[in-house]
Order: C-alpha cells, then structure tokens, then sequence
C-alpha cells in the first residue's frame, strides 16, 4: 500500500532539492517554484480520489521512543473530510500564489520559493498529524518560513509585521506546547483519536483540567483565528506582508485556527465547549461587528480586507458556538469560502498594487475605466464576500446563523447587523475603487493579462461552484459531521 | 410541461453567460442574442399559462443542500399566480430588450447592458417560480444584484455609484428582515416548502406572537424591495440607470417583488390580524406620502418613481385589507401602464436629452406615437374610467372599505386624486404649451422604441377587462380558484365607490388641467401661500438627510470608537506584554554574567524548585 499522505506532505521537497543546485537565473526558478506546487497539487487529487474510494490512508509507524516505553509517540497521519478539504484548499492555494509570486517578487525569488515550500510542508502536516506532537512540529514549520517571508520580501513595515507575528504566534505555540505536554502527563497519549475516546469517557481526567485544557486551546488558536482583541498581528501582516504570502495567510494560515478549534476544542472537549458556547458566540459577535466597523472606517484597501477577515472569522466562531450540525456545518464551509474569498481579494488587490503603486482609498477610482476586467473581478469576489446567494460565502453564512438561530437566537439576531455592515463597508471600498470618477490617471496602466486571469478566473469558479452546487463540499463533509456531533451530544 | 418550467429562466441565463464571455466581438448583434432568448423565455411562459389554466398546479424538485437530517430542495412550482407573473415579467423584459436596442444603441458598452439584463431576467424568473422561501429568498438576492448593477451601469458618474450602493444597502437592511424571519418560521415549521409552510400555519401549529413576528420581519424584506416607507429612498435614486432598465426593474418587476412575496405567502400574513393591519398601514401611509412628494418634482423620472413608490404601497395596502386578488390584479396593470410611462419618458428623454420638465413642453404634435401612448399610460394610472388601472384601483377601494378599513379607504381616494393631478401635471407640462426644450429638431424615436410602446399601450389600456364587475371576474376566480390556502370573496361593490373612484379621478386631472393648461390657476400656489410645506415636500421630507445624520454618521462613529480602542487600549496592552517578555529577557541575559557562583546558586534553587512541585503534585509534570 502505498503511503500516500507522507508522500504529498513532503513532495515539496522535490522541488527544495531542485531549486537548491539550480542555477538562479530567474525564468527557471519560477518555472521550478511553480511546478514544485503542482506535484502535491496531483497528489491531493489522489488523496481525495482514495478517500472517496474509500481507501485507507491512515499511518502509523513508531517514532519517539525512550524509558522503555514510558514516553512513546508514533509518527500518526491521518484525514477526514473536513481536514481533507483543507488540504486541497491549501495545494490550489499554495499553487495560485506561486504564480503571483513568480509574477510580483523582484528579488530572491529562489530563496523565496524555499521558504515557500518548506512553508507548505509544515502546512500540509498541520491538516494531516493525528498526533498531537506532530502536529506540534509542523505548526512550528509553518512559523519560521513566514516570519523570513515576511520579514524580507513585505512591504515598508515589513519587519515590524514579521516580529509581531513571530510574538503572538510564539505565545500562541507555547500554550499549546505545555498544553501537550500537560495532556500527556495526565493521560499518556498524544494521539488524536485516542485522546477523544479517553475524554468522552474516562474519569480519570478532571472536570476542572478539562475546562483549563478547553480555554488554553481557545486563546492558542484564538491567536491564530484569530479572535478578538487578538488579532492586531494579523492585520500588520495582512497589510505589510508580501501579497502572494498574504494570500497563503489569509487563505490557509488563519484556518488552522479555525481547524484547530473544531477538531480539537469541539473534538476533544465537547462537553467543556458546549458549556461556555455561549461565551464563545459573544466572542464571534464581537469580531463579526468590531471587525466590520473597523473596515469601515479604514482608508487603505488591504486594511479593509483585513479587519474584514477578522469579521468573517466572527461567523465561523458563531457557527461553531451553535453546537448544532447547521452551526458547525456553516462554521466550516465558512472557513474554507473565506479562504478563497481572501485569496481572490489580494490576489487582486496586489494586481492593482502593481499597476497603480498604491493601495490608498483616496487616490483610487474609477479603475473600471481602464481595467475593466479587473475591476469585474473585484467586484464578484466583493459580492462573494458580502455573502452573495449563488457564491460560497452565502451558504457558509446561512448554515451558521440557521444554526445560531435555533440556539442563540437574540445573539443571532444581533449579528445580523454585520450581514449589512458588511454590505456597507464592501461596498465602500470597492466601489470607491472601481466606480466614479477616474481620481489619478496612472501610466501604464493595463488591465489583467491572460496569465492573471488563470488564478483569478480559477478561484472565482470554486467559490460560485460552491454557491450553486454545495453538495460538493457536503459529499466530502458528512462522514466528519457525524463523528463530531455524537461527541457532543447534540 | 409544467415541471420543465425551469426553461423559462435559463434562456436569459443563457444569454447572460454568452455575452459575458462572447460577447465583446458581437457588439450590435449582442442586442439580437438578449431580444431572441427572452423572447423564447416569453413564448415558454404563454404556453405554461394556458398549461396551468388547462391542467391546474405543478412543478418538480431536487435536494440542493443537505445539513445532518435537514434538507433544503431547489425546483419549480406553476401556481395561477406564478403563471401570471411569468408572463408579465417575460413580456415586459421582453418588450424593454426591444426597446433598448434603440435607447441604447449608441452606447459602447451596449454587450454589457444586454449581458446585465439577460442576468435580471434570469433571476426575476427564476425568483417567481421558487416553490420554497429558501430560493425564492436566493434570486430574491440576486435581482437585487441586476437591479445594482444597472443602476450603476454609468459607473464612471459619481450619482450612479451612490445610486447603486444606496439602492443595494438599503434593500440588504430589508434582507436581513427576511432572512430572520425565514430562519424562524423554518425552525417553527421544520421545511421552507410553501405548502408546508401553509398546512402548518392552517394548522395552527405556529404560536400567533411568533407568527405575527414572522410575518412582520418577512415584510421587512418587502418594504425594502418594494421601496415602502421607511426604506424607500433608494428607489427615485436609482433612476440614475438608463430608463429601460427603470421601466423594467424600478417600475414592472423588481419592485414589485415585494408585493409578490406577500401575496405569495398571503396565508402567512392571514393567519396574523396585527401583521395584516401593519401591512396595510405601512401601504397606505407610502400611497399617499410618496405621492405628495411627486406632486412637486420636477424630473420626470423622479416624479414617476415616486409614483411607483405610492402605487406599491397602493397594492400592500390591498393585500394587508384582505384583499389578494385586488393586489395581484394592481400589480399586473401597473406593470403595464408604468412600464409604459418610463419607456415613453425615455422616448421623450431620447429625444430631448433632458429630464426636466420645465425645459420640455409642445411635444404632442412632434412625437405623434410617444404622445398619445403617455397619454394612455396616463389615463390608466389615474384611474379614468375603462381604462386598466380604474378596476384595479377600484377593487382595491372596495377591498378596504370591506375591510372595515374606513381610514386607509379615505386615504386611497385621496391618494388617487393626488396621483390623477400629478400625472396629468406631468403630461401638460411635457406634451402642451410651449416648446421650451434647448433641442429645436425634436423626432420621434425609432420603431425598435415606438412598438413595444404601442403593445403596452394597448395592454395599459384593455388588461384590465380580466376582472371586471361587469363582465366577469376571470382574474379572481382563477387565482384564488384552485387553492385551498386562498379565501376568495366576491365584493359586490356598492356603485358609489365606483363613481367616488371615478369622480376623484376627474377632479384631479381637472385641477391639472386649470393650473397647466389653461394656466387660469396660479402655479406657485403652494410654494407661495405654504413655503414650509413646500420646502419640506420639494426635499422628500428631509428623509435622507434625517438617515445622513443619524445612520450613517452614527455607524462611522462606531467605526472611529473602534479604532481608538484599537489604538489605545489593544495596542497598548499589546505594548505592555511584550514590554514584560523583554524585561524578562533583558533580566535573562544579565544573569548570564559568566560568573560560576551565580550560575550554580540558579541551578540550585532551579532542582530545588522541580523537587518541591513534584512532591507537591504527587509525581506529574
């Protein structure tokens, strides 16, 4: 049998090898950081073909051994449906922005590309380990390549960003740290599945280490999610970042937040979360509202993308505070819509960065004028944000407040102001952009070219395909649904 | 053929998707692909009328989403009111696609406009023959994106980008009115299905508070789509976009959505006295404040839309009196002679390429087609006896007067005496007296305009003998007929109300007559015997400004709160944190001294530490 998911975590090592005794002449490097994405790109494709061919992809060899058995970790890979869909999420991803990066980096790009992919490695793994230490490692791998990708490829502030995103996600991975360890002290596993049947049964772990476990994972993925008042690094990096790696960011980064809540705050401690759901839905209200308000009033385009991630991530929180299938259902279609919402959003915002030199609200207008093409595709991936019917973010939002609605229903009926505030601050911005009158005429001005109309093109065709034909993500979703909810106890 | 009904949207579909990715190369032809699939949408839509007439109700659906046990369906329902409203949408957006290829045919961005129309068309359809709230709700979204997307179609003018973003976040407030409410009743009736929804309200299974919300929150999306009071400024703005698409979406179709909803879940209201008494309140209330306000305008399509605005609370005023037949039967004429006004203002716009009407004027014997259609238009709207709008405006009359509604039936004869007045105000000032207009060689406009004018023309004229109390109530037996959700009374109406109705009308149009045709009235009577009331009037009663400085001003000062927590309290905490971790490390490194004693004093109190918290713990961490 083969061992499929070792081989797509690690297949961007390939392309490390290669880029690493290539020479530096620009044309092949990009040619090779590119297609060193489109090898896990295929395999994805076959991990989802086997998964729904019902193939075992489970793995599991010894790894970690030392006192005679005393402390043992396995090298544990495993998928469900929700992991697998962000496992795709992240190989087109990670694709589409190596192409912009390939298009828009000046300098270093081969350096670039290596931390890339080893950025990819550690993302891969994070959706993959059914361990908790492995996890651990790759979650630490994502963070290094993205604090050098940050700090020298960014925008003026850049190593400012770089630092304050290493500050809070360093904190964020030592509570995670000594929660592990604090779990493996108490019960003497790290492995995922193992873990969920020791806590949905056993008394041997204390309702009170439970509750500290439960909220100690809240504020390390609330940092990633991330949660309010948590969130200032990543509106820094959303805006000082590079734009290809903010793509990675906002699509993929901020998920493991998300994933990390639901697979382990919902799949471990189901009982605990259930308790303080309602603490966490006034968590989601806050970011849903606080986060549009702010994009409201923000005067540069990437900062309105960015406190309008913060609002998006407030749904997830809503839906996954529901505790109903609706809820945790919405929460994820939510995660994975917005991750290519975000990536079409700055995909196109570093587009017009490149042609205009700005990204200041006030000296933009009227772009529909000379890129028509462009200025229609911001336009649609607004619509898709705003939560347009017929594109993914509409049913993400409709499944989470459905849920919230039969749980919650006055904290629901709160956060329906941020489905028109987003109208409001989307629209803003966008039009401001697009519509009215031309504010500067830019030289050289050219409207998308045909190879920027690939990634564009591809990433608004999955978010209507998800609109119109849900089934798609559901067919994949079921089986995880159900082994979440049992646990609990809806 | 009634389960294929779902044909009849995909053609626009179609066309929409073709010239979005085609049909830059196409130019003119462009308006020939658009005018042949909506008319194939047309024709489909006669033959699944005479269909549902011969054969009674029917439809077909699929599972679209599904969450756990849950199951939300997509498909097509045929009921006698979904029937009608295929036809009057096909035949109206037919008609307009017709039009516009004269109106338009300068425009270089003529592919567009066709590409946005066949994407409106497509959704009206598809939104009139949803047979669950879920879907209906899903176009309901998508017509408004049509409906923003023309507006704004003259994107490069500052006016059209307000026009379109108002239009689009007002009618989003109502949304949200209707998605709660959605979501409610879902949870109360477990399925969005309207016959489910109906068996379980007939069945008394939702509690009446809960009811009456639903229903009043589900209104909230009316008001906003159908421009009712207090959500209706966004309608006159959005005749920033080209008049065809005015005439189609802000006059025939896309308002009157609203309308739509409520007579599509007129059970629901039914089942709720408080819910129905709002819905007629709110109505009458917009009847005849929109129509005080058309009064004074001087654009000629500000004071049409405006009169959309006062018709639509016209017809919720009938529907929340009870009267189904008497709403469905308005929206149908007002289709027709409104659609009919705006294109004819747009044939005159055309000609003059001005919207003022003080600088028209004498156009009658220049415009030997424009000028007698307006005046038809004009007639059926006020409400002349034979013409369409005099039996619909009528059974609307009777149907609050039977209602026990005395209040809202005064309010509907004064608000008809308002509307006969400013209509004809209009038709003088543009059609008689001087010619005042800058252009001297005024044409008419070409045939792809004047015949789609004369077939509404015709309709504004004669649709209204479907239902009348003389010849028959056709309208009414059939839409009512087949349903079991449906009451239908026949209001045997004392002749009085017709002759009130009729009289009214009369009197209107004769003031009009004194003040702008023989000018034997001074003009300037209210701006200079009541200069307040004017001023107040003129400006729509400072409704926007009042919104400018309350919503608008308060959001943003929210948005400001919220930047200075940002900046003074997170950030500083932010500060504080990582000003502890690096002391803590600045502490760190001068205890790396390189001094040994120091160094094992640490490692001492450090195991000393260790030892103590693992006797302590009892043999953990």
């Amino acid at each position: 049998m083969m061992d499929w998911l070792t081989l797509m975590i690690f297949s961007p090592l390939i392309g490390i090898l290669i880029l690493s005794v290539q020479s530096a002449e620009r044309k092949t490097v990009s040619l090779t950081g590119i297609l060193a994405t489109v090898l896990p790109l295929l395999l994805s494709l076959v991990v989802y073909a086997q998964f729904h061919g019902g193939g075992n992809l489970g793995v599991s060899h010894g790894w970690i051994n030392f006192g005679g058995g005393m402390f043992q970790a396995n090298y544990e890979l495993g998928i469900d449906g929700f992991s697998l869909l962000l496992i795709l999420l992240t190989t087109i991803v990670s694709t589409l922005s190596a192409s912009v990066a390939a298009a828009q980096i000046k300098q270093g790009l081969k350096a670039y590309f290596l931390w890339f992919l080893i950025l990819e490695i550690g993302m891969l793994g994070v959706f993959t380990a059914e361990n908790l230490i492995l996890f651990f490692i790759f979650f630490e791998i994502t963070l290094v390549p993205m604090f050098f990708l940050i700090g020298r490829w960014g925008f003026v502030e850049r190593e400012k960003a770089a630092y304050s995103f290493l500050i809070y996600n360093g904190l964020g991975s030592a509570i995670l740290l000594i929660l592990f360890a604090a779990i493996f002290a108490k019960t003497g596993t790290t492995n995922i599945e193992e873990l969920k049947a020791i806590m949905a049964s056993s008394e041997a772990v204390s309702e009170e280490f439970r509750y500290g476990s439960m909220l100690a994972l809240l504020v390390a993925f609330g940092v990633k999610l991330p949660i309010v008042p948590l969130h200032t690094w990543m509106v820094r990096v959303h805006v000082h970042a590079p734009i290809a790696v903010v793509m990675i960011h906002a699509g993929i980064l901020l998920k493991i937040g998300a994933y990390g809540l639901i697979n382990f705050g919902l799949g471990i401690f189901g009982d605990q979360f259930a308790k303080v759901a309602p603490f966490i839905a006034i968590l989601g209200l806050i970011n849903l509202l606080y986060g549009a308000f702010l994009a409201f009033v923000q005067n540069e385009l990437k900062s309105v993308f960015a406190y309008s991630s913060v609002s998006h991530m407030g749904i997830v929180l809503l839906g996954v505070a529901a505790m109903n299938e609706a809820g945790i259902q919405g929460a994820i279609f939510q995660t994975l819509s917005h991750g290519l919402i975000a990536a079409l959003l700055f995909l196109l915002v570093g587009i017009i960065h490149q042609r205009t030199h700005t990204t200041k609200l006030s000296s933009l207008g009227g772009l529909a004028k000379r890129m028509p093409l462009a200025a229609g595709f911001l336009l649609a991936a607004a619509m898709a944000s705003l939560g347009l019917p017929g594109m993914s973010g509409f049913v993400s939002e409709f499944m989470a407040f459905l849920g919230l609605f039969e749980t919650m229903p006055w904290i629901a009926a709160i956060g329906t102001l941020g489905i028109i505030m987003t109208a409001v601050y989307i629209l803003r911005a966008v039009l401001g952009v697009t519509y009215g009158k031309t504010i500067k005429a830019f030289t050289g001005m050219y409207d998308l070219t045909r190879i920027e109309m690939i990634p564009a093109a591809a990433l608004l065709a999955l978010i209507v395909l998800i609109g119109i034909y849900p089934a798609i993500i559901t067919h994949t979703l079921q089986l995880t649904l159900e082994s979440i909810m049992p646990g609990i106890g809806g | 053929m009634l389960e294929n009904a779902w044909l009849i949207p995909l053609f626009p579909l179609l066309s929409f998707l073709l010239l979005l990715f085609f049909g830059k190369q196409w130019k003119e032809m462009s308006s020939h692909v658009g005018i042949g699939f909506t008319g194939v949408s047309f024709l489909l839509s006669v033959i699944v009328l005479f269909t549902q007439m011969a054969n009674g109700s029917g439809g077909a659906e699929m599972v679209w989403l599904t969450i756990g046990q849950l199951e939300f369906r997509f498909g097509v329902v045929v009921t006698p009111l979904n029937a009608l409203m295929l036809v009057i949408v096909s035949l109206v957006s037919f008609l307009v696609h017709i039009y516009s290829k004269g109106y338009m045919h300068s425009d270089e961005r003529l592919t567009t406009f066709y590409s946005y129309l066949g994407l409106f068309t497509f959704a009206m359809l598809a939104l009139v023959i949803s047979p669950n709230l879920l879907q209906l709700y899903i176009f309901w979204e998508l017509v408004g994106v049509g409906s923003f997307l023309l507006i704004g179609f003259y994107f490069y003018k500052e006016e059209a980008k307000a026009a379109a973003k108002k239009a689009f976040i007002m009618t989003r407030i109502g949304d949200v009115g209707l998605l709660i409410g959605m979501i409610l009743l879902f949870w109360q009736v477990g399925s969005l299905e309207f016959n489910d929804i109906f068996t379980a309200v007939g069945g008394g299974e939702v509690p009446e508070g809960l009811l009456t919300l639903i229903a009043i929150l589900i209104f909230v999306g009316a008001v906003g789509k159908s421009g009712q009071f207090p959500l209706h400024t966004w309608l006159p703005d959005a005749m920033e976009g080209p008049t065809p698409v005015s005439a189609l979406i802000h006059a025939a179709t896309m308002v009157a959505a609203g309308v739509y909803l409520v007579a599509a879940l007129f059970p629901v209201f039914e089942a709720s006295p408080a819910a129905m008494t709002v819905v007629a309140v709110v109505g009458g209330f917009t009847a005849i404040f929109a129509a005080t306000i058309g009064l004074v305008q001087t654009d000629i399509k500000r004071v049409l839309a405006y009169s959309t605005v006062s018709q639509l609370g016209y017809m919720m005023m009938a529907l929340g009196a009870a009267g189904y037949v008497a709403g469905v039967f308005h929206l149908m004429t007002h289709a027709f002679f409104k659609a009919l006004l705006f294109l004819a203002a747009g044939s005159v716009i055309h000609a003059v390429h001005n919207q003022n009407i003080e600088k028209m004027g004498g156009l009658w014997t220049k415009m030997r087609i424009t000028g007698p259609v307006f005046l038809i238009g004009t007639l059926a709207i006020s409400g002349v006896p034979l013409f369409s709008g005099f039996f619909s405006k009528d059974e609307i009359l009777l149907a609050t007067w039977y209602d026990g509604r005395y209040g809202l039936f005064i309010i509907g004869l004064v608000a008809a005496f308002f509307t006969a007045f400013y209509m004809f105000r209009l038709f003088f000032m543009v059609f008689t007296g001087e010619h005042r207009s800058e252009v001297t060689e005024v044409r008419e406009s070409p045939r792809s305009m004047t015949i789609p004018m004369v077939v509404l023309a015709f309709l504004a004229a004669f649709s209204g003998y479907i239902n009348t109390p003389w010849f028959g109530t056709f309208l009414g037996d059939w839409l009512a007929g087949d349903s079991e959700f449906l009451p239908f009374e026949h209001h045997e109406g004392p002749v009085w109300v017709m002759m009130a109705a009729s009289l009214i009308a009369f009197a209107g149009i004769g003031l009009a007559y004194l003040i702008y045709y023989k000018k034997s009235l001074q003009r300037d009577f209210l701006s200079s015997h009541m200069p307040a009331t004017y001023t107040l009037v003129f400006n729509k009663y400072f409704i926007d400004e009042f919104y400018q400085y309350t919503v608008e001003y308060a959001a943003r000062a929210v948005g400001y709160l919220g930047s200075f927590i940002e900046k003074y309290i997170v950030e500083v905490i932010v500060a504080a944190v990582s000003g502890v971790t690096r002391a803590a490390g600045s502490l760190g490194s001068k205890l790396q001294s390189g001094q040994v004693q120091t160094y094992g004093a640490i490692a001492f109190i450090g195991l000393a530490i260790l030892v103590f918290l693992v006797v302590w713990t009892g043999g953990y961490l």
